[in-house]
C-alpha cells in the first residue's frame, strides 16, 4: 500500500470524518467555555441538534437577493468540504494520485470566504455588507501568514502536499526535540492566527450578534433554514480543517503508525488528541481575553505576520 | 550533550527569544511588555543553564542563576512597582504604527542573519545562531527605546537590548569571565534604579512622563 | 621606583577618589568639604605625576585587570589635572551657587554632590587604567550612572530631562559597545587569547578573524562614540553639558568624552592589527567628518552659551577622530595633543562661562553682554578660551589642528581636508562673533561690577597658563610621552 501511496477511499473517509466531527469540536469548545465561566452550558452535541433543526426548516429570503444568494451556502459548503479532503487524519504519506496540496487547501478556504462575503453583499442587508467589508479587511492579513507558515515547513520537506509533508516530518521518532528554530516561530504565528482563522476572540466573537462586533456572524444574518445550516456546517468544517492543518504541519505524530486497522486507529486517536488540545487552547483564549477593537486587529495579526516571516527567513538563510 | 544538540537547543531558544521580542514590539500595554521581557530573561537563563551543562563551565551556572534572580524577578518587579506608582494604565499610541515597527523588525532580523551568514568562521567562535539573534535583539531593543513614548517602554527596550548581548556573550565558546558578567549585571541594576528614581522624581514634580519632556532642543 | 611600589600605586589611583568620596560623608561643613575635595584631587594629581615619571623610566606597569602605559598616561594626566582645576574652581563657585540658589544649601545635598563627583572621577580613572576590555566597559557604564545623577543634580525638570536623555542615549550606545566587546573577545578567544586583556588580545591580534573584528569595531565605535559625542550619536551631549552644574560640565566635556575616545583607540589598535589600518581609519574619518559638519550650524545659530560649548565639543571630538583617521605618527600625535588641548581649553571655557552666567543670571548670549566692563579678569579669560577654541595661532589648539591638517595632507585626503577647513573657518567666525559680543558688547541691563571670587579665577588661570604654554612650546618630557603614546597606536 505504501508503495502505491494512500488509496482514494482513505482520503474520502478522512474527509467524511472531518465533516462529521467538525460540529463536535465546536460543541466541545462551547462546553469548555461554559465550564470556565461557571455555567453548565449546552451539551457537546448541541451543534448537531442546531444543524438538524435548521435543515428541517423552511427558507426565508430577502427580496433584493438574487438567485446566486441561494447557491452560496451550497458552494461554500462544497469548497470547505473539498478542502477537508486535503488534510491528513488517519495516515500520512504521499497519496496515490494528486488531489491537491496545502496551497489548494488555502485557496479553497479563501474561495469559501470570498463566496460568503459575496453572498452577504448580494442580500443587500446593512449588517451583511458591514460584516463582509470587515472580513475582507482581516482576510488579507491572515491568508499570506498562513501561506508563509506552510512554506516555512514546505521548504524544509521539499513538498507542499500536506500528506507527504506530514509523512516527512513524522519520519522522526523524537518529533518535539527535532523541532527546528523556525518551527517554534511558525507555531507561534499559527497560535496567533488560529482565533482569527476560526472567527474567535480576540479577533471575532462567534457568540454575539451585536452590530459593532460581528465579523463572520454578520455575513450569515440573511441566511435561514437549510442555507444557514450549510453555512454553519461549513464554519465547523473550516475550523476543524484549520486545526488539522496545524496538526499536520507541526504534530504529525499519529501518522507514522503501522499499517492496517491498528495503525489507522492509532492515527485517529492521536489526531483526536491534538485537535482537542488545540480546541482547548482556543477555549482558553476565548475565556481569558477580550475582543480587540477592529483597528487593533491588524497590529495583533502583525505579530503573526512577523513571526511567520521570521520563520521563513530562518528556513531560507 | 553533543555539540549538535547544544546548537539545536540554542537555535530553538533563539527563535523563542525572537518571538518574545516581537511580543515586546507589539505590546500595547506596558504590563504585557514587562511580562514579555521577563520571559525573555528567563529564556536567557535557560540558555545559560544549557551551555553550563554542555561546557561544564561552572561560571555559566552562576550567570544563569544571577540572570534568573535579577532579570526575571527583581527588575520586572521594580518596573511593575514603578508602573503602579505612576498609575498609568492607558494604552499609548506609538510614534510609528505597530505594523511598521514589526516590518522593520523583520528586516532587522533578516539582515542580522544575512550578516552572520557572510562571516564564515563565526560558528567556531559563537555557538549556533546566537550571533544573529543577539544582534537582532540588541537592535530591536534600541528600536523599542527609540519608538517608545514612555519612560517605562524605554527601560523595557534597554533590558531587551542587554538580553541580546548576554545571549551572545554566553554562547561565545569560552564564555565571558565571570567577574565581567557580574559587573555588567550590577551596572544594569544600578542604571535601572537611577532611571526608576528619575521617573518617579519627574512625576512628582511636574506630573509628566520623563520621556515626554522635550523642552531642550536646538 | 621598584615594581611592587609602582603596581601598588596603580591600584591606589582609583581608590584615592573613592576614599575621598567616603571621607565626604563624615562631615557636612562646606569649608571642610572643599578642603577634602582639594586634598583628594591634589593627591590624585601627585600620584598620577609620580606614576608618569615611573612609566617614562621603566615602561608599562600592569597588575591584574589594570595597566598603565604611555597612552593611558596621556588621558590620566588630563583627568588628574582637570580634577584639580575643578576642585579649585568649585570652592568659589559653590559659595556663589548656594548664594544664588542654584545649589541647595542643605549639608546632605552638598555632601553627596562632592561624593558623587569623586565617584565619577574614580570611574573615569578606571576607564583610563583598564586593561581588561570588560572592566573598561563596566567603568564606562559607571561613569554614565554617576554623571547622570550629577547632570540632574539641580533637580528642576530641565535638568532631569537632560539627565534622562543622557542616561537613555548613552546606555543604548554603550550596549552597542558591549556587543562589540563581546564580538572582539569571541574573535580573540578563537585566536588563542585566554582573557579579555587588551595587551593579551593585542599579542594575538594579527591572527584574529577580520570579519568578526570588523563588525565588532563598528559596534564599538557606535557605542563608545555615543559616549564620546560623535555625531550622529551626540544627541544627549548639548543637553547634558548645558544642564549640568558648571564643574560637572567641565569634567564631562574635558575628560569624560576623552575617556570614551580612549576606549575607541584601544579597539582601533586591535582592529588595525587584525584587518589592516585602512578599515578603522576609514570608519573614524567618516564619523569625524560628520561630527564636524553636524556641529557647525548649531554653533552658528546657538543662543545658549553652555549649549554652544556643548556643540563645540562635538566638533572637537570630530577633529580628534579625524586625526586618528588620517593616522600616521603625525596625525595620531596631533589627535592626542588635541585631546589634551581641547580638554584644558574647554574646561577653561566652561569655567569662564559659568562665572559669566552666574553674574548675569542667564545662559542666553543675547543677555550676557559687555562682560569686560563688569568683570575684566573673567572676561579676558573667556576671550582667551574662545580664541583658543576657534584655533587662533598662539594658543595650543592651533598647533594640534595644524598637525591633524598636516597628516591629512600627507595622506592626500583632499575632500576631507576641504570640508574640515571650511567648517573650521565658519566656526572660527561664528565663535568669535559670539564671544566678541559677550565680552565687548553693550550690557543690556545694569549688572553690578562686583569683586571677582579668587578661587574660580585661580583655577581658570592655571588652565589658561597650560593652554598658552602648550601653544608656545611642548616640554620635552611631555613630547616624549606623546610620541611613545602615538607609537603604541600606530605600532
Amino acid at each position: 500500500m505504501t508503495a502505491k501511496g494512500l488509496p482514494v477511499w482513505l482520503m474520502l473517509a478522512e474527509m467524511a470524518l472531518l465533516v462529521v466531527a467538525g460540529p463536535l469540536i465546536t460543541g466541545v469548545i462551547q462546553k469548555v467555555k461554559a465550564r470556565l465561566q461557571s455555567r453548565e452550558g449546552a451539551g457537546v452535541l448541541q451543534p448537531y441538534r442546531d444543524l438538524a433543526k435548521l435543515f428541517r426548516k423552511g427558507t426565508v429570503q430577502s427580496d433584493s437577493a438574487s438567485g446566486f444568494f441561494r447557491a452560496v451556502p451550497v458552494l461554500v459548503l462544497a469548497a470547505t468540504t473539498a478542502a477537508a479532503a486535503l488534510v491528513p487524519v488517519l495516515r500520512a504519506g504521499p497519496p496515490a494520485f494528486p488531489l491537491g496540496d496545502a496551497l489548494m487547501l488555502l485557496g479553497l478556504l479563501a474561495l469559501a470566504r470570498f463566496l460568503t462575503a459575496v453572498g452577504a453583499l448580494d442580500a443587500g442587508g446593512a449588517f451583511g455588507g458591514m460584516g463582509a467589508s470587515r472580513e475582507m479587511m482581516v482576510a488579507p492579513l491572515i491568508e499570506p501568514v498562513l501561506m508563509m507558515v506552510v512554506f516555512s515547513s514546505a521548504i524544509f520537506a521539499g513538498t507542499t502536499e500536506l500528506r507527504a509533508l506530514a509523512a516527512y516530518r513524522g519520519a522522526w521518532t523524537s518529533w518535539i526535540v527535532a523541532w527546528r528554530a523556525a518551527d517554534f516561530l511558525g507555531f507561534a504565528a499559527m497560535l496567533v492566527l488560529l482565533p482569527a482563522e476560526t472567527g474567535r476572540i480576540p479577533v471575532d466573537n462567534p457568540d454575539t450578534h451585536l452590530e459593532l462586533t460581528m465579523l463572520h456572524e454578520g455575513m450569515l444574518l440573511e441566511h435561514s433554514g437549510p442555507g444557514l445550516g450549510c453555512m454553519l456546517l461549513a464554519s465547523h468544517t473550516r475550523q476543524i480543517v484549520t486545526l488539522g492543518l496545524v496538526s499536520a504541519l507541526f504534530f504529525p505524530v499519529g501518522h507514522t503508525g503501522a499499517t492496517g486497522g491498528i495503525g489507522l486507529l492509532a492515527g485517529a486517536g492521536a489526531f483526536a488528541l491534538e485537535i482537542s488540545l488545540l480546541a482547548l487552547f482556543l477555549a482558553l483564549v476565548e475565556s481569558s481575553y477580550a475582543k480587540l477593537r477592529l483597528f487593533r486587529v491588524p497590529p495583533y495579526l502583525g505579530v503573526g505576520f512577523a513571526c511567520a516571516l521570521t520563520a521563513l527567513a530562518l528556513r531560507i538563510l | 550533550m553533543s555539540p549538535e544538540v547544544v546548537q539545536t537547543i540554542i537555535d530553538d531558544l533563539g527563535a523563542l527569544l525572537l518571538f518574545t521580542m516581537i511580543l515586546i514590539l507589539a505590546a500595547g500595554q506596558i504590563y504585557r511588555a514587562i511580562y514579555a521581557v521577563a520571559t525573555q530573561s528567563f529564556l536567557i537563563a535557560v540558555a545559560g543553564a544549557v551551555l553550563a551543562t554542555a561546557t561544564g563551565n561552572p561560571d555559566l551556572w552562576v550567570i544563569a542563576g544571577v540572570t534568573l534572580t535579577v532579570k526575571t524577578m527583581v527588575l520586572p518587579f521594580v518596573l511593575h512597582r514603578v508602573v503602579q506608582r505612576l498609575n498609568v494604565r492607558r494604552e499609548v499610541e506609538p510614534v510609528i504604527p505597530v505594523g511598521a515597527t514589526l516590518a522593520i523588525a523583520v528586516v532587522v532580523v533578516v539582515m542580522s542573519f544575512q550578516l552572520s551568514a557572510t562571516l564564515g568562521s563565526v560558528h567556531q567562535a559563537i555557538t549556533g545562531n546566537a550571533l544573529p539573534v543577539g544582534i537582532s535583539l540588541t537592535l530591536l531593543g534600541v528600536l523599542v527605546m527609540a519608538t517608545g513614548q514612555t519612560a517605562l517602554t524605554q527601560m523595557v527596550g534597554l533590558f531587551a537590548s542587554e538580553n541580546g548581548i548576554f545571549f551572545t556573550a554566553m554562547a561565545v565558546t569560552q564564555g565571558m569571565p565571570l567577574i565581567i558578567e557580574i559587573g555588567v549585571i550590577l551596572d544594569v541594576i544600578l542604571a535601572a534604579l537611577v532611571m526608576a528614581i528619575m521617573v518617579l522624581r519627574v512625576r512628582s514634580t511636574v506630573d509628566a512622563d520623563i520621556a515626554d519632556l522635550d523642552e531642550l532642543r536646538g | 621606583m621598584t615594581q611592587p611600589i609602582a603596581e601598588t600605586l596603580l591600584w591606589a589611583l582609583p581608590l584615592v577618589p573613592v576614599v575621598t568620596a567616603l571621607l565626604m560623608l563624615t562631615t557636612s561643613d562646606r569649608r571642610i568639604l572643599s578642603a577634602i575635595d582639594l586634598a583628594g584631587s591634589a593627591t590624585l594629581l601627585a600620584l598620577a605625576l609620580v606614576l608618569a615619571d615611573d612609566v617614562a623610566a621603566h615602561g608599562p606597569r600592569a597588575l591584574g585587570v589594570l595597566r598603565i602605559d604611555d597612552l593611558g598616561l596621556v588621558f590620566l594626566l588630563l583627568l588628574a589635572l582637570l580634577t584639580m582645576a575643578v576642585s579649585i574652581y568649585t570652592v568659589g563657585w559653590l559659595k556663589q551657587a548656594v548664594a544664588l540658589g542654584n545649589m541647595r544649601a542643605e549639608p546632605r545635598y552638598l555632601r553627596s554632590y562632592f561624593a558623587l563627583v569623586h565617584l565619577f572621577v574614580a570611574t573615569m580613572v578606571v576607564t583610563v587604567l583598564a586593561d581588561n576590555l570588560g572592566v573598561l566597559w563596566i567603568a564606562m557604564e559607571g561613569t554614565t550612572i554617576t554623571s547622570a545623577v550629577l547632570v540632574g543634580y539641580h533637580g528642576h525638570h530641565h535638568g532631569l530631562e537632560a539627565a534622562w536623555k543622557y542616561i537613555i542615549v548613552t546606555t543604548i550606545g554603550i550596549s552597542f559597545g558591549l556587543f562589540g566587546t563581546v564580538l572582539v573577545y569571541a574573535a580573540a578567544a578563537q585566536g588563542g587569547a585566554t582573557g579579555m586583556g587588551w595587551s593579551e588580545i593585542m599579542s594575538v591580534a594579527p591572527k584574529l578573524d577580520p570579519g568578526i573584528v570588523r563588525i565588532g569595531f563598528i559596534f564599538v565605535v557606535v557605542g563608545y562614540g555615543t559616549k564620546a559625542g560623535l555625531a550622529p550619536m551626540h544627541l544627549w551631549l548639548p543637553d547634558a553639558h548645558s544642564q549640568a552644574p558648571t564643574p560637572v560640565s567641565a569634567l564631562l566635556s574635558g575628560v569624560l568624552i576623552k575617556c570614551a575616545l580612549l576606549g575607541i583607540i584601544r579597539f582601533q589598535t586591535i582592529a588595525a592589527a587584525a584587518c589592516g589600518t585602512a578599515f578603522p581609519a576609514q570608519v573614524l574619518l567618516v564619523f569625524g567628518l560628520v561630527s564636524v559638519v553636524v556641529a557647525t550650524p548649531f554653533i552658528l545659530t546657538q543662543h545658549d552659551l553652555k549649549r554652544l560649548l556643548g556643540y563645540h565639543s562635538v566638533e572637537h571630538v570630530g577633529i580628534v577622530a579625524l586625526g586618528l583617521g588620517f593616522g600616521g605618527s603625525i596625525g595620531t600625535y596631533g589627535a592626542l595633543l588635541h585631546v589634551i588641548n581641547h580638554g584644558v581649553t574647554k574646561a577653561l571655557a566652561f569655567f569662564a562661562a559659568g562665572t559669566a552666567i552666574a553674574r548675569f543670571g542667564s545662559r542666553d548670549m543675547t543677555i550676557i553682554r559687555g562682560l569686560f566692563g563688569v568683570a575684566p579678569i573673567g572676561a579676558t579669560l573667556l576671550m582667551l578660551a574662545a580664541l583658543s577654541l576657534a584655533g587662533v595661532p598662539p594658543f595650543s589648539i592651533f598647533v594640534s589642528e595644524l598637525l591633524v591638517l598636516r597628516a591629512g595632507i600627507g595622506g592626500a585626503h583632499w575632500v576631507a581636508i576641504a570640508i574640515f577647513l571650511a567648517m573650521v573657518v565658519i566656526i572660527f567666525a561664528g565663535l568669535l562673533h559670539h564671544a566678541g559680543g559677550m565680552v565687548f558688547g553693550k550690557p543690556a541691563a545694569e549688572v553690578a561690577r562686583g569683586r571677582e571670587a579668587w578661587s574660580p579665577l585661580f583655577g581658570m588661570m592655571l588652565l589658561a597658563a597650560i593652554m598658552i604654554l602648550l601653544g608656545l612650546t611642548i616640554p620635552a618630557s611631555f613630547d616624549g610621552l606623546l610620541r611613545r603614546a602615538a607609537e603604541i597606536i600606530v605600532g
